[in-house]
């Protein structure tokens, strides 16, 4: 019986490949010839102008989003080759502005002073502009590497992420006579842009969550009012505000513009002139604005190794029972589990970037997010765990490293925000895919043969058991096969709870915040999960310096995420009675109603 | 069930309990009637003791002490000792210690002594009615009269189960002894039917600061924010309405309390197929943009019900007619501009003569209020 039944399932185009599957074959290798092939070159030459040439783009063809899948249970196995962006010449270039960069920012005999003008120096300020516009056409993978070298100036590095955030958004919402006419001022970095896009939270209840207007007068000059969060410095402004009623547009202030009124981190409009990105759709807005989340979760991570740096320059000469203190195995295991996060968020983000500059048109918007998930749910922990080792005796530099990660992992927006975005937009596409069988599920009885087969084909799902079909291990190392598993199995489960959740909510999952922001914390784990194997397994392949040590790094972090994971996926399955969702979500509201301690003192007594 | 039973036919009625004595001359053999607790000329707790005290002293056997406890029983109410705990142990101590206690496994099996033992049980009955804490001194008591397996002391074990999960079972806390104050009953009662929303304020007013009012009285106010954004959202020429009296309970005592009703928003109206997945809303993604724009222009707020959208709440001193339009008045001077301008209709269904609260004593101390305002 059980032998009929598998071979009844089996499709028979898959039982050679199962076959040579069954008896490693490794030299079959079907679907991963294209990741082997030379990369299509296209190269865009201005025939305008034809004495300075644009940067060539080498792009590969446009593929499906690759984490929107994932809600489904589709993996494109391409992406587990670690993405290889940039040419010889690109990163010795790079290499020796980071170089310059460096060497200024780690001297401590430099002022802000210095590096501001290193940075002026080394064209930071025009870095994602044009080459024929005095730019260095930098893609976001070179971006990510210069802020990293960036960052050790805290402020500058928010600075310059806003400022090239700003850059994008003009080039591509200013007309072009507009752009040419303001760019050099841009580019010098006296100037840089801000972004002002936060609003404060709505006081009453009559008051809409975004208020900012802009409105055009009998002039037709549009005039800015409302109120922002943003951290102003003088220079130029970029302001998201809604234009009849609903839409939302960008539009840029420039210095000194009447009616800008700074107020610590808060900044006033009154009726102050602007001009509009008329260029941009909202939607091609809302993916150059989001790369600030990428620039943020750099960010944090450079603050999360500069943190581990002060650790281990407090450990070092310091004795604990006659002996190094830096030989308490407590001490280098935080010190490792930091460095575990580390490497995850750093592939990460290397892995979204080769996304953004290595397709055609591409669609990580919710890679962008998931970066900036992760790094914003771990760091702050780790950054505990790291700081409590010094504990109070360097106070001052522990409270402005604590200090600038919960600003950098609060900036712009919550980590619910972001855990929101991406959910929804994770089950969008779910729902698209899988309208159907939702439905049917969420009406068993007019399609009994369905709940059937459902029930059938779930059998393993529900046993938290999912049969491995993916075969990831063939597009990595073969030593990483067990990490490559346990990825796999997170891979699996995304379907099961995306069909769950819809099943149990309907229409209605898009208001389950608690089961949602699970689904995109375990859906940004896999994200991580992806990057990690495929660059140490690249590292490893190529034989890069201490590549063991990141084949280790990988098969510890996925190790311990997939329990994360499956966790995670399990609470969703559970429901809101056996994760405790119910409960806790209850006691909430009460206290939010009494803003009281809900319980007596323990010793408090009903009789004597 | 048995022990009810048993209990019926044992329970003496109290009513009937009447001291006798002997009178003056042996030979006559007549019988007087004699109650201690009516001849007191001041009933209150210090006399009743004193009643007690004297029945001890009378007799070192104590005879009659079973019907002692009834008559004493049904007189609590009367001496307003009804809630008090060590009233209840001086009668509890009027039984004699060690002979009540059973001495063999038959005894104990049978309800060794059970006229005795009823009677603690209706005392202990009469304790739970009138929700009085039993205490461990109490149980020490009961086991020295009636023994480990006495069933007085099985029921004031489930006492001391049940009583402090019945008197926290509401989920409005309430001091253990109420105020006496009116005005801090009626904010207490408002406090109770205005806690659906955190957010509320409740205030003290004197219909003294309105010149034309006739009731000089007090108006204890609810509104909070939101209640203030939904008048001023109210429509001109649609009039609000004075509904009420309603009544709110406070353990025995009432308080009416009236309601501000205006016109409500209409409900969300969703047609939409609840099953169908395929296109869920997803967010712009514009990092910090969350929300709208705009403020959706229906039902949001607790205060918004079927019957209209209840814009504040009030409890006044005489629930008069006149109080009520001081009330409007009050709310108007009070950050409530619109209620010059819009009709406001009286539907109140009882006389308006009616009192709030029956006003035992009248507020002596006015800086008081204004405490209770501040």
């Amino acid at each position: 019986m059980n032998i009929a039944r598998k071979l009844c399932t089996i499709h028979p185009s898959y039982v050679s490949r199962n076959l040579y599957r069954k008896f490693r074959f490794s030299a079959i290798n079907y679907d991963t010839s294209t990741a082997t092939q030379p990369q299509v070159q296209e190269e865009k030459f201005d025939f305008e102008d034809l004495k300075v040439i644009e940067r060539t783009e080498r792009r590969k063809a446009k593929i499906e989003p690759f984490m929107k899948d994932i809600f489904t249970s589709i993996f494109n196995r391409d992406m587990l080759a670690y993405p290889e962006i940039l040419n010889k010449e690109e990163t010795e270039s790079m290499e020796a502005r980071i170089n310059a960069i460096t060497n200024i920012f780690t001297d401590p005999k430099k002022t802000a002073e210095d590096r501001k003008k290193t940075l002026k120096g080394t064209r930071m300020y025009a870095a994602p502009v044009s080459l024929t516009r005095n730019g260095l056409a930098s893609n976001v993978t070179e971006s990510i590497r210069f802020l990293e070298a960036i960052a050790s100036d805290f402020e500058l590095g928010q600075e310059i992420s806003d400022h090239w955030v700003g850059l994008l958004a003009l080039q591509s919402g200013l007309a072009q006579e507009q752009y040419t006419m303001i760019i050099d001022d841009l580019i010098t970095g006296d100037k840089p842009i801000s972004l002002a896009i936060k609003e404060r939270l709505a006081e009453r209840i009559s008051q809409a969550d975004f208020r900012t207007a802009a409105e055009m007068d009998s002039q037709g000059i549009w005039r800015i009012s409302g109120e922002k969060v943003c951290r102003y410095s003088n220079g130029y402004i970029l302001v998201l505000a809604s234009i009849e009623a609903s839409r939302l547009k960008g539009f840029l202030i420039h210095p000194d513009a009447a009616g800008v009124n700074a107020d610590g981190t808060f900044v006033t409009f009154a009726k102050t002139p602007a001009t509009p990105l008329d260029m941009v759709s909202e939607v091609d807005l809302a993916h150059i604005l989001g790369l600030s989340r990428l620039y943020a979760a750099v960010l944090s991570r450079c603050r999360l190794t500069s943190a581990i740096r002060s650790v281990v320059e407090y450990t070092r000469p310091r004795a604990f029972a006659g002996k190094p203190l830096a030989d308490l195995t407590t001490i280098q295991s935080t010190i490792g589990n930091a460095l575990i996060d580390i490497y995850a968020c750093e592939s990460a983000e290397y892995f979204t970037a080769g996304l953004l500059d290595g397709y055609v048109d591409p669609d990580a918007e919710l890679e962008v997010a998931m970066c900036r998930n992760f790094i914003t749910n771990h760091g702050l922990t780790t950054m505990l765990n790291l700081l409590s080792i010094p504990a109070l005796e360097k106070e001052e530099e522990c409270k402005k490293l604590l200090d600038d990660m919960r600003h950098v992992a609060t900036r712009g927006e919550s980590l619910d925000s972001v855990n929101m975005f991406i959910a929804l937009n994770g089950i969008h596409h779910a729902g698209k895919v899988m309208a159907s069988e939702v439905k049917q599920i969420r009406n068993p009885l007019m399609h009994p043969a369905f709940i059937f087969k459902k029930v059938l084909a779930n059998r393993h799902q529900e046993k938290d058991d999912p049969k491995l079909n993916l075969y990831l291990s063939e597009n990595l190392h073969p030593s990483l096969k067990q990490p490559s598993e346990q990825l796999e199995y997170c891979v699996l489960r995304m379907r099961f709870a995306c069909e769950t959740l819809m099943g149990r909510h309907g229409v209605k999952v898009a208001t389950a915040y608690t089961e949602l922001s699970r689904l995109a914390e375990a859906a940004t784990e896999i994200l991580v999960m992806t990057a990690v194997l495929a660059r140490a397994s690249r590292s490893y392949c190529i034989g890069l310096r201490n590549a063991e040590t990141e084949m280790k790094l990988a098969a510890c972090f996925v190790e311990r995420t997939r329990d994360r994971v499956k966790k995670l996926i399990k609470d969703i399955d559970d429901g809101e009675y056996l994760n405790l969702d119910h409960f806790t979500v209850q006691f909430g509201r009460k206290m939010l109603d009494t803003n009281s301690s809900l319980v007596e003192k323990p010793t408090a007594r009903t009789f004597w | 069930m048995a022990n009810k039973i048993l209990g019926n036919i044992l329970r003496t009625r109290p009513s009937f309990m009447l001291f006798k004595r002997w009178e003056g001359s042996k030979s006559e053999k007549r019988v007087t009637v004699h109650d201690p607790f009516y001849s007191q000329p001041q009933k209150n707790k210090q006399s009743y003791l004193e009643v007690i005290k004297m029945f001890e002293g009378q007799d070192t056997r104590r005879r009659g002490h079973v019907e002692f406890i009834y008559a004493a029983l049904a007189r609590m109410r009367e001496f307003g000792v009804q809630k008090d705990l060590e009233v209840y142990k001086a009668l509890v101590d009027v039984l004699p210690k060690g002979k009540l206690i059973p001495r063999n496994i038959f005894q104990a099996e049978f309800m060794h002594y059970p006229k005795q033992q009823q009677c603690a049980i209706d005392l202990l009955e009469q304790m739970e009615d009138n929700k009085v804490m039993p205490d461990s001194e109490l149980e020490q008591m009961l086991l020295n009269i009636f023994g480990s397996r006495g069933i007085p002391l099985r029921k004031f074990w489930r006492m001391l189960y049940w009583m402090p999960k019945f008197r926290n079972l509401s989920p409005w806390y309430l001091p253990e002894e109420l105020p006496n104050d009116t005005i801090a009953l009626a904010r207490l009662a408002i406090e109770r039917i205005t806690s659906v929303d955190p957010d509320i304020k409740v205030e003290i007013w004197e219909t003294e600061e309105i010149e034309a009012s006739l009731d000089k009285t007090w108006i204890v106010s609810a509104q909070s924010e939101s209640q203030k954004i939904l008048l001023a959202e109210q429509p001109l020429d649609d009039p609000l309405i004075v509904k009420g009296p309603f009544n709110v309970y406070l353990r025995e005592q009432v308080v009416s309390y009236f309601l501000l009703i205006g016109k409500t928003r209409p409900e969300i109206k969703d047609d939409s197929d609840p099953d169908d997945v395929s296109n869920i809303k997803k967010p712009l993604g514009i990092p910090g943009v969350v929300g709208s724009s705009q403020v959706p222009v229906v039902r949001q707020t607790v205060h918004e019900q079927d019957d209209g959208t209840i814009v504040s709440v009030c409890a006044t001193g005489t629930s008069s007619r006149d109080s009520l339009l001081s009330w409007i008045r009050l709310l108007e001077k009070h950050g409530n501009p619109l209620l010059s301008s819009i009709p406001v209709i009286f539907t109140l269904t009882a006389p308006p003569s009616e009192m709030s609260i029956p006003e035992t004593q009248p507020v002596k101390d006015r800086s008081k209020v204004e405490e209770i305002a501040s």
